[in-house]
């Protein structure tokens, strides 16, 4: 794309897109150290994951600041208007990603002590892993302004959410067998929760990216898979 | 004579422009336009200087006819006529398409003559509606409640955004149908400014606008349809509010966004 008569104008858009790319790295990897934390369920990491989270909230502030200085100053137009806007809500976005990541490192705290079987861990890890690569792809498509990349992860959200439903069967399931499991199992529901919701904020960046390329928006309505608000299980009395 | 081509958006236009070519001496300054202005709408035209919206806007009421070695081809439809006909009545015309010019230009007569003499070349009013009128175009102009103790104050003593006002009063008094706008607020503060986008919100209710200016932001404020032209030809026509958020031609976008040469 050629360039602005006015050249700061240029560097202010790409002062914008760094902050998010920077943004994006930050949140990507406070995701991964959260689950880690909690397949490990070691509070170093998560104490850690706690404190990082506010650089990122620093981070989407001075983001924000920058995208209404941008439309104050130059009241952008066409692509580059679609371009700040864009960056204001990718960087809420990751914001609430991190935030998300915060919440299951507090969980991770909560537990510490609390009767624990790591073997209802592992959907969660599951999901968990599928909700990083589609950040990771996400923001490799928002780097390479990829619209069809976008679209994949868009549609590959409805994955996580089958495999919110099923964990949340699962975990009901653990709660019944033995009332011990609850505060545990619980915790870890709000954390596979918290991923889903993560996954939730990613289609959210894929169709910003649709947007800020195309100008066009994608579908109202994404396929859903996550039926968990109408899921119940019977309580089987032996 | 009043019938009006209806397209398939559902819009009545008011003007067609068809193929319409332009000639400084042997110089070709618009080539072959299409356009249409539809009826109670504002129409922008954008674009760097010397790209053709000015000389597009003085067609449309025939004003190059005041200058040797300039002349137009091709057609532009208004209610059904041909307005390039070497028959068009030029007075006629330019009652039914008014325009409006850059700098203000009233006449050194008393604000109320301003009004009033354009409506006696086309009208034989009697004094009651005749101020009737004066006063009714001041009102739509939003100059009223500014000018209504000095009426035969000069038109000259007033500010420049009141001028221009004023000139607009003078425009919609002899109701012409469409109004012509070569970039009005040009010369004026950013008050002025908004009261005449506020005044063009207020006309659409019955006329049709056309307006050239240089201001993006305002065309994006005001108009409902934006042509984007560069080096006489039309590059892009299309609902303001795509034209503004995603146009189709790459050479719109670099011009809007200014990135422009």
């Amino acid at each position: 794309m050629s360039e602005h008569t006015v050249s700061r104008y240029d560097d202010e858009l790409k002062d914008i897109a760094r902050r998010i790319a920077e943004m994006g790295g930050m949140a990507e990897r406070l995701v991964d150290h959260a689950v880690t934390a909690l397949t490990r369920l070691d509070t170093t990491i998560a104490n850690s994951v706690i404190s990082d989270d506010k650089r990122l909230d620093l981070l989407q502030r001075e983001c924000e600041e920058q995208a209404i200085l941008i439309i104050a100053r130059r009241q952008p137009m066409a692509m580059d208007l679609r371009e700040v806007i864009g960056a204001l809500r990718i960087s809420n976005d990751l914001e609430r990603i991190g935030d998300l990541a915060k919440n299951i490192a507090k969980r991770v705290i909560a537990l510490d002590g609390q009767f624990q079987s790591k073997r209802f861990m592992t959907g969660v890890e599951h999901m968990a892993e599928l909700s990083l690569a589609q950040l990771k792809d996400v923001l490799d498509a928002y780097a390479l302004r990829d619209v069809k990349q976008a679209f994949e992860v868009w549609k590959r959200d409805a994955e996580i959410d089958q495999m919110y439903t099923s964990l949340f069967r699962e975990l009901l399931t653990y709660m019944m067998e033995d009332p011990r499991n609850i505060t545990f199992c619980t915790h870890l529901l709000f954390c596979a929760k918290n991923i889903e919701r993560i996954g939730d904020h990613t289609t959210n960046i894929a169709e910003t990216i649709q947007y800020a390329v195309t100008g066009e928006l994608l579908p109202d309505e994404r396929p859903k898979h996550d039926d968990s608000s109408i899921t119940t299980v019977p309580y089987e009395t032996t | 004579m009043t019938q009006t081509a209806t397209t398939q958006n559902g819009l009545a236009e008011k003007v067609s422009i068809r193929n319409l070519k332009f000639f400084y001496g042997q110089n070709l300054a618009l080539k072959s336009i299409n356009l249409p202005l539809y009826e109670k709408k504002v129409t922008a035209f954008i674009g760097p200087s010397g790209c053709g919206k000015s000389t597009l806007l003085r067609i449309l009421n025939r004003m190059y006819d005041l200058y040797p070695k300039q002349h137009a081809e091709g057609e532009v439809l208004f209610d059904g006529g041909n307005i390039l006909n070497p028959g068009q009545d030029l007075n006629l015309l330019r009652a039914r398409i008014g325009m409006v010019f850059q700098k203000p230009t009233p006449f050194p007569m008393s604000i109320y003559d301003n009004i009033a003499f354009g409506v006696r070349l086309y009208e034989n009013l009697g004094k009651a509606e005749m101020d009737a009128r004066v006063e009714s175009a001041l009102t739509r102009a939003a100059l009223w409640n500014e000018v209504k103790n000095k009426l035969t104050a000069s038109g000259l003593s007033l500010s420049g955004g009141q001028q221009q006002r004023l000139c607009i009063a003078r425009t919609i008094a002899v109701r012409p149908e469409v109004v012509l706008m070569d970039e009005p607020c040009s010369a004026l503060d950013p008050i002025s400014t908004a009261k005449i986008e506020e005044l063009i919100d207020e006309l659409t209710a019955d006329y049709t606008i056309a307006i050239v200016t240089h201001n993006m932001q305002q065309a994006a404020r005001v108009s409902d349809y934006t042509a984007f032209m560069y080096l006489g030809e039309l590059i892009e026509f299309d609902e303001t509010q795509k034209i503004f958020t995603a146009p189709s031609d790459k050479r719109t976008q670099d011009y809007i966004t200014g990135r422009f040469g």
